[in-house]
């Protein structure tokens, strides 16, 4: 088990290196930072001055091999347009993100697999089918539109939250609901297709012959065999998380580390986007490690090697 | 530090108790809803409206262009005496402090004009900079400016000039000074969350008058434009910057709020380039004026602007600026005489041509192309519209592979000298290569006589509406939201916001 972490933890390496080449070399593709940093009629002497001042007027390979040693190091370089180093632009705003992404995935967990265990147990009764109704609707609605909705009814005519920014609980509601509505309605639908399967299986047969109550039955024996996909899900959506605060942090003006890549992304701000993409991979990467030692302590059946 | 910070918003508690007390103003928190957070605090780091808009409560300019009376008027300097066409004595304002204790005085100022006239530390000013030669203090209140050749939009960039602390400035360093600067102006820095909530107090010595009954100043980064309106109507914001033209009937019916609506110094037009290096129809004077009788821009702006877009009479230099032309007026839509002199230039069925548009970049971008490219339509000429994302719209500007025709909207400095310069021939994104305009551009450039300088602004105005280089759109709006109670805020056509005569009523 320790042997096989270790062997992922390596592995995570390359890939972070990469992703560090990915994203220099796409960076690099969209554009000059002095196109959007300077006023279009700057002279050529200013926008001379400021690519040198930033090491813009390197050869592309110069600029790689420099990106590369320092990045070893830990600095991800400067900030074009804030002038501090990027990786502590991002890491400033990562408790934001977390904030929101952890209430996300808390909603998701607490709503979705209950929602879909009701769901299968209650098969094609109105239960059933509203469930059905309402997440193919949330998977099917975008997020931005659906956030720009709840400001609308809810701050607006119902006054009942603040329409953006962060510092209350009452700020957190609005976004987190949002971001969390198409993942509670994919939990929703996995869980209710896994519980079905497990529900027809002889061992649940079996438990109910022997006398255990219904709901001892359902959410102990039937959900512990039907997590595994759900967990895989929710380890996957990490991703689907992470892309979503970009779109709601930018909605409530929430000051998280989705709404700094935009605006990094649109400025080419090119460190700071090096640095987001870095950190949201290894994220990912390691979530997903998690992920799979978590199947290991929920199905003894599963053992790494 | 903090210790001087704290006793002084205690006085601009009491003193705002006592007014209240004397049944004056009325004192609140102002929250200001701008797109971005600011970059930097330090006015002279970027040309961006947002940063300036922030940083210029804080931190003051030697002159201000008023948005109320047009006219460059006195902040830290008080008086500028033209020596000769290339040396100018300046007087500034006597008794200033900066909040730090140390004196606004000729040092400050030499220090100040120093570093604006380093295009390292400054190059987004290098432009209105280029001709400052040397600067040097004469005593304790006047500084002496040197040119390097005669500069008609001096006292404009004069108004550009942000006055900074010397010792702290040359203690903390330019980065440092950009996130937590010391001013002379009427408010003062208290903290900063990143792209949350930057808070400024009233500052309570300041020299001017402050602006009644506003104790503090909150300004919130709120990038999504549905929101800054949601803010702006549940009253989480107070002035709210850059709504979108949909907004315009909501807030007209809504009591609460003010609706401020400001011509903009954004002049937009069809590009259409016509040197000898961008092959097409367009090289032939005849057909850029054709395509101009083609569009209809009182329909734009009517459709797609609520009627509040500025029509431009055929020229790009905005009303109040020297060198507006009287006599010009807009094409017309006229799409009979497009189609005739299209076929008398030799192109009967119309023509093909690329057309490339920003998305996202300016208000209703993607709307006014495409209504553009139906107009061309109907007189034979199929526009193919190629999006373009902003950054690499800006990217394609500059090296002119937008060409041969495109959408854009130029917002240079208020001079018509930076206005009128950006169609000589030389300059990177001219459309035109014109020997007549070249000689006028460059005559304006050094024209010390305003009349003469206008006029020659004015013959310029009618050579290019006759040579058509553009198609001449309309004139951007910036649109405000404030809450009912707010007086005397006049945005200016930059997106620059001033506090020196706001007032919240209670």
């Amino acid at each position: 088990m320790l042997r096989y972490f270790i062997r992922r933890l390596v592995l995570t390496i390359p890939v972070a290196i990469g992703i560090l080449v990915i994203s220099f070399m796409l960076t690099r593709l969209s554009g000059d930072p002095t196109d959007l940093l300077l006023p279009p009629d700057a002279t050529d002497s200013a926008r001379e001055a400021f690519r040198r001042n930033y090491g813009l007027d390197q050869p592309l390979l110069t600029q790689f091999g420099s990106f590369v040693v320092n990045a070893m190091r830990g600095d991800f370089g400067d900030s074009l347009r804030f002038h501090e180093p990027a990786m502590s632009l991002v890491m400033d705003r990562m408790g934001a993100t977390l904030e929101l992404a952890v209430a996300a995935m808390a909603l998701a967990i607490l709503i979705g697999i209950p929602t879909g265990v009701v769901a299968a147990y209650k098969r094609n009764t109105p239960v059933d089918i509203s469930v059905r109704g309402i997440s193919l609707l949330g998977q099917a609605m975008p997020s931005f539109y659906l956030g720009i909705l709840s400001i609308i009814v809810f701050s607006v005519w119902l006054g009942w939250f603040p329409s953006s920014g962060r510092g209350t609980w009452w700020h957190l509601v609005l976004p987190a609901i949002t971001l969390s509505f198409q993942l509670v309605a994919l939990i929703a639908r996995v869980t209710r297709s896994c519980m079905l399967d497990v529900l027809g299986q002889d061992y649940i047969r079996t438990a109910r012959a022997k006398g255990l109550g219904e709901s001892r039955v359902v959410w102990l024996h039937a959900l512990r065999n039907a997590f595994i996909p759900v967990l895989t899900v929710l380890g996957l959506q990490v991703g689907f998380l992470l892309g979503g605060v970009v779109v709601i942090e930018t909605v409530f003006s929430w000051p998280g580390v989705g709404r700094l890549a935009v605006q990094a992304i649109y400025a080419r701000d090119f460190p700071v986007v090096q640095a987001v993409v870095l950190l949201f991979a290894m994220i990912f990467v390691f979530v997903n490690l998690i992920v799979d030692l978590l199947y290991a302590a929920i199905d003894p059946r599963i053992r790494y090697s | 530090m903090i210790g001087s910070m704290l006793s002084r918003t205690a006085t601009a508690a009491l003193l705002s108790t006592m007014a209240l007390g004397a049944g004056a103003a009325y004192a609140e928190t102002v929250n200001i809803a701008q797109n971005f957070d600011p970059q930097t605090l330090w006015p002279n780091g970027t040309t961006a409206s947002d940063n300036l808009n922030a940083g210029s409560a804080i931190v003051e300019s030697l002159f201000w262009q008023n948005p109320a009376s047009g006219e460059i008027e006195p902040l830290l300097a008080t008086v500028v005496e033209m020596v000769s066409d290339t040396e100018a004595l300046l007087t500034l304002r006597e008794g200033v402090s900066f909040t730090n204790g140390e004196p606004m005085n000729a040092d400050a100022v030499v220090h100040s004009i120093e570093i604006f006239m380093d295009e390292e530390q400054t190059p987004a000013y290098a432009r209105v900079s280029d001709l400052f030669e040397s600067v040097e203090k004469v005593d304790d209140l006047t500084v002496r400016i040197t040119l390097s050749d005669t500069f008609p939009a001096f006292m404009l960039a004069l108004s550009q000039i942000s006055v900074v602390p010397p010792s702290h400035w040359n203690e903390v360093g330019l980065e440092a000074y950009g996130q937590q600067p010391i001013g002379t102006g009427p408010f003062v820095f208290e903290s900063w969350t990143r792209d949350d909530r930057l808070v400024m107090s009233a500052n309570a010595d300041y020299w001017g008058d402050a602006p009644d009954g506003i104790t503090e100043l909150v300004w919130r980064p709120v990038p999504e434009d549905a929101a800054r309106l949601a803010g702006l109507q549940t009253g989480e914001f107070q002035i709210v910057k850059d709504l979108p033209v949909s907004s315009i009937p909501t807030l007209e019916n809504d009591d609460s709020v003010s609706l401020i609506t400001v011509p903009s110094y954004r002049i937009y037009q069809i590009g259409l380039a016509s040197q000898e290096q961008h092959e097409s129809p367009l090289q032939d004077v005849a057909v850029r004026q054709a395509l101009n009788y083609a569009v209809d821009s009182q329909l734009i702006i009517d459709a797609l602007f609520f009627g509040r877009a500025i029509p431009l009479n055929g020229q790009v230099l905005r009303e109040p600026q020297p060198g507006y032309n009287p006599d010009l007026g807009d094409y017309g839509y006229d799409p009979e005489r497009a189609r005739a002199m299209l076929a008398e230039a030799g192109y009967p069925d119309g023509f093909e041509i690329d057309f490339k548009c920003p998305s996202g970049r300016y208000a209703q971008d993607r709307e006014v192309c495409e209504a553009v490219a139906g107009m061309l339509a109907e007189v034979g000429v199929t526009a193919n519209l190629i999006m373009l994302e902003p950054g690499e719209f800006l990217r394609q500007l500059r090296t002119m592979e937008l060409a041969p025709m495109y959408f854009v909207g130029l917002a240079p400095q208020d001079d018509p000298g930076f206005q009128a310069s950006q169609y000589l021939s030389e300059w990177r994104y001219s459309p035109i290569a014109n020997e007549e305009m070249d000689e006028l551009i460059l005559a304006g450039a050094t024209e010390a006589d305003p009349e003469s300088r206008a006029q020659i602004y004015r013959d310029l105005m009618a050579l290019m509406h006759e040579q058509a280089p553009i198609i001449f759109l309309y004139g951007g709006v910036d649109i405000y939201g404030t809450d009912a109670r707010i007086t005397g805020l006049e945005p200016r056509g930059d997106g620059r916001m001033f506090f020196y005569n706001v007032e919240l009523e209670e």
